[in-house]
């Protein structure tokens, strides 16, 4: 028996340490990793499913290429033959065109791993290509926090223990971010309180103390009541002139533009719950507010997170241990990015102090053709000098995810060579021609970071690759290699390669100094936590360019956006389509990704008020049917408690139903996200629906 | 000495997340139709409260065993840990057991025979924790030895039926505490 260590790579708060044992070179159990502060020994429900995962008779073990795009007829490939295809393609798109501009990369959260951005470095070496920018998930608060705090940043998770009144805005970590759970259970311990503010009765909602019901998309709204109530009470932090910008503009704009009446009108929480949390909010220290990723999929999701960031500080929360206003941060990710830059090896001495968010923010070269991850296929139809003619997914499952799917399908009626790189056959390989199976973190070497805990750590492989899968850095190594042979110097990107020594190089002089390690090799003992103190902001010193809060924002005043937080609307309803239709994550699975193998679920559960089915002469377990102008979904209703008559919520769960979910979304853009990220995040959350029974 | 071991849920701490059943289903390898643990969600509504938790629950390893009663061809035991013990090669699948457990904790396996909750004995005797208990995110479910808890604050989870009470589940939970609707109106539409 032996033991290896793992990092859980996806896209989740908690990126687990995990301890895996083998016997015989075979993964046999994964346990959460003891001593990971954070992790704390424990594993959630869908990483207590990897080994069957790794050795699921459903995943793909050997290249495959399919007779035709949605036949479903897919046979086995040599890695020769898959590699000869792709690189034949690209050169020939390159002799065509003039330009390799042409082979489109979209790519994104998978697999978090550091050594996944292979794929960024392959076709940067190929030269100038299209790529997907920005990301589909947390864009408007990554832009919203770095204007008011000057980068992105939250305290340690850890730190929250402290708090003495905790407000949960948008968040559900019971489901979606189960360890902070039991730090949260350590506050309630030693006396604190915990509100829940959510469109529905979460199964968060229902460990708190209170729940608070907003109407979707009027978070903003509500957070700035909240600030009127505490300068009506005089509960303002006295100190704000000394470390913060533009506090007189804001509060003019409170006493000129907000009034609790339409404040509680809009967000459907009563004058009386305002007055008195506010005041709760004011006078207890310390307090925090997590806000979630939901409340700014939204149009307005921007001016919310700066709205609720404005409150916090409003209070004097800000740099207070065990308080403050957390999202999420990038500053454990600060890798050379030597893999995506093959053209430019890493200089330490000239990069040591660049501040190279690239690992995470993916930000691609000049001379790429840059489209927005979200509107990646309307983008990319309206590329004509030159065309898109070869699309790259990997780490992705658009045609599950994205909206706008007829625009997806025209774009891939028009591209020549289709190339997926997964675990599973998705809803995006059944438009594919080629099949690359990709390793798990248990085959192959990586290195991650979390983006809500500050710890970073090496994954080693614990086993050899099942079957013929390789790992993203392996394929990106043979593609240049083959591209070489057949045309030398086609592709700076190494032809091959250590994967140790790769991930070793990630760990740049920076990165070193905040982890405090003297050499990379230091990192392979364990992983480890990044050496900055506990609480964010403690010393109330900002990167903004005042180096203060910004209240007032001048970043945002030049990207005419409003250079105070205010309230903007989110979009409403219309009579064809009267119902918000909300589709946050399960506990069971993220996103499309596979967790379930077994699942026998061949329906969508449509979750809605009694009072809403009964308005639609509906019971529990009848067959409905949800529209609009884009698609068609048959769901199972489910009545329960918890939800407002103006929403209804499909949670994504694994469905093994025809249709998929996204038929129905379409690319509203959040007010930013094209600041920081490089394009404006998916305002997912302002999809509506009609209903009807079947 | 004998003693009665038993689980205790503190149901303040519960998610219902279900690693406890998926540690018990890959550890025991139990066949995709068996599960040894179940989560139960109960949700009770009043005025300007509701009272939404989860009980996790496997078998019960009763006092008074029903299953034991029953069963025709001696199948179960009761261990001096009070672990009641379903021993498969005994077993000759005639569902007495499944019958008349009022949990429901045994159940027919694609084996033919009954199966059930054996309180991860083989790892207890190695001083280790039940899986389920490990897995626990929250520390919510734990094993306690029955006789030295202090009852305060505890319930007995009890069988529908009061005549059923004569088995003497041997697991407690603790009640968790409400949730303060402050906008009630709209959400108990």
């Amino acid at each position: 028996m032996k033991l290896h260590y793992n990092i859980c790579p996806r896209n989740c708060y908690d990126t687990c340490s995990i301890v895996s044992t083998t016997r015989n070179g075979v993964l046999i159990s994964v346990e959460g990793n003891p001593l990971h502060e954070y992790t704390s020994g424990k594993l959630c429900p869908k990483a207590l499913d990897d080994v069957k995962k790794v050795y699921s008779p459903q995943r793909i073990r050997y290249p495959m290429r399919q007779r035709g795009r949605y036949s479903g007829f897919w046979e086995r490939i040599s890695w020769d033959d898959a590699l000869d295809q792709i690189a034949k393609k690209i050169l020939g798109l390159k002799e065509q065109y003039g330009t390799s501009l042409p082979l489109a990369l979209n790519k994104y959260s998978g697999n978090f791993g550091i050594l996944h951005n292979a794929m960024e470095g392959l076709l940067t070496g190929i030269g100038a290509t299209t790529r997907a920018v920005g990301s589909p998930c947390w864009s408007a608060g990554v832009d919203a926090q770095t204007l008011d705090f000057g980068s992105f940043f939250c305290s340690d998770p850890l730190d929250m223990a402290k708090a003495k009144l905790i407000w949960l805005w948008g968040v559900n970590p019971a489901w979606t971010a189960v360890h902070q759970m039991p730090i949260i259970f350590d506050a309630i311990d030693h006396g604190a309180r915990v509100v829940c503010f959510d469109t529905h009765f979460s199964a968060t909602a229902a460990r708190a103390h209170q729940y608070i019901q907003v109407h979707p998309g009027t978070d903003g709204l509500l957070a700035l009541g909240f600030a009127k109530v505490l300068l009506k009470e005089s509960l303002i932090d006295p100190n704000l002139q000394s470390y913060t910008l533009g506090h007189k503009e804001f509060i003019h704009y409170l006493e000129t533009e907000i009034s609790l009446e339409r404040c509680s009108e809009v967000t459907g929480v009563p004058i009386t719950t305002i007055r008195e949390l506010a005041v709760e909010y004011g006078q207890t220290h310390p307090a925090c507010i997590w806000a979630g990723f939901g409340l700014q999929r939204y149009t307005n999701g921007g001016q919310t997170l700066r709205a609720i960031d404005a409150l916090g500080a409003l209070a004097g929360h800000l740099g207070e241990q065990g308080g403050g206003v957390q999202y999420a941060q990038f500053e454990t990710w600060r890798f050379s990015g030597a893999i995506q830059n093959p053209s430019h090896p890493i200089n330490s001495s000239s990069k040591a102090n660049q501040t190279s968010i690239n690992s995470l923010t993916l930000n691609p070269q000049k001379t790429d053709r840059c489209l927005n991850i979200n509107q990646f296929s309307e983008e990319a139809l309206v590329c004509t000098d030159p065309p898109v003619k070869m699309l790259w997914i990997s780490g992705r499952n658009p045609l599950s995810q994205d909206g706008n799917l007829q625009q997806w399908k025209k774009l891939i009626n028009q591209l020549d060579l289709v190339v997926v790189n997964d675990l599973f056959h998705t809803k995006s390989s059944e438009a594919a021609d080629l099949f690359l199976p990709v390793t798990t973190h248990y085959e192959h070497w990586d290195l991650n970071a979390g983006y809500w805990h500050y710890w970073v750590g090496v994954n080693e492989p614990a086993i050899l690759p099942v079957g013929e899968a390789r790992s993203d850095l392996q394929i990106a190594w043979d593609v240049s290699s083959r591209l070489n042979t057949l045309a030398p110097g086609s592709c700076t990107f190494p032809t091959s390669g250590n994967e140790k020594e790769t991930l070793l190089r990630e760990l740049s002089p920076k990165m070193l100094e905040l982890l405090g390690l003297e050499k990379p090799e230091d990192i392979l003992k364990g992983p480890i936590r990044a050496k900055f103190p506990r609480t964010s902001w403690k010393n109330r010193t900002f990167a903004t360019p005042s180096g203060r809060y910004e209240f007032f924002s001048t970043q945002a005043a030049n990207a005419h956006l409003a250079p105070l937080p205010i309230f903007v609307p989110p979009l409403a309803p219309s009579t064809n389509t009267p119902l918000r239709l909300l589709t946050p994550h399960h506990y069971s699975t993220i996103n499309s990704q596979v967790y379930t193998l077994d699942t026998n679920k061949t329906q969508y559960v449509l979750h809605l008020s009694p009072e809403l089915a009964q308005r639609y002469c509906l019971v529990s377990g009848d067959r409905a049917q949800i529209w609009n102008e884009l698609g068609v979904l048959n769901v199972i209703i489910e009545p329960e408690f918890g939800f407002s008559t103006d929403v209804v919520v499909i949670f994504q769960e694994q469905f093994d139903a025809n249709s998929p979910l996204n038929c129905l979304l379409g690319t509203p853009s959040t007010d930013m996200g094209h600041l920081f990220l490089g394009a404006r995040g998916f305002a997912l959350n302002e999809t509506f629906v009609n209903l009807k029974k079947l | 000495m004998a003693k009665q071991l038993g689980f205790v849920l503190d149901a303040n701490c519960c998610l219902g997340c279900g690693a406890c059943v998926k540690a018990c289903q890959n550890h025991h390898q139990l066949a995709p139709s068996v599960s040894w643990r179940q989560i139960r969600k109960v949700e009770k509504l009043s005025n300007n409260h509701v009272q939404k938790f989860y009980l996790s629950t496997a078998c019960n390893h009763c006092g008074n065993p029903e299953c034991l009663r029953v069963c025709p061809s001696g199948a179960y035991a009761k261990r001096r840990d009070g672990i009641v013990l379903h021993r498969s090669e005994k077993c000759t699948g005639c569902k007495s057991c499944v019958a008349s457990c009022p949990f429901g904790a045994p159940q027919f396996d694609p084996t033919n025979k009954a199966s059930k909750c054996q309180l991860c004995y083989d790892r207890l005797d190695l001083g280790m924790p039940p899986v389920c208990v490990q897995a626990c995110l929250t520390g919510a479910l734990v094993l306690k030895e029955l006789d030295n808890i202090s009852e305060n604050q505890l319930l007995r989870l009890t069988a529908p039926r009061p005549s059923l009470r004569l088995t003497r589940p041997s697991v407690f939970y603790k009640l968790p505490r409400a949730t303060k609707l402050s906008n009630p109106n709209q959400i108990m539409d």
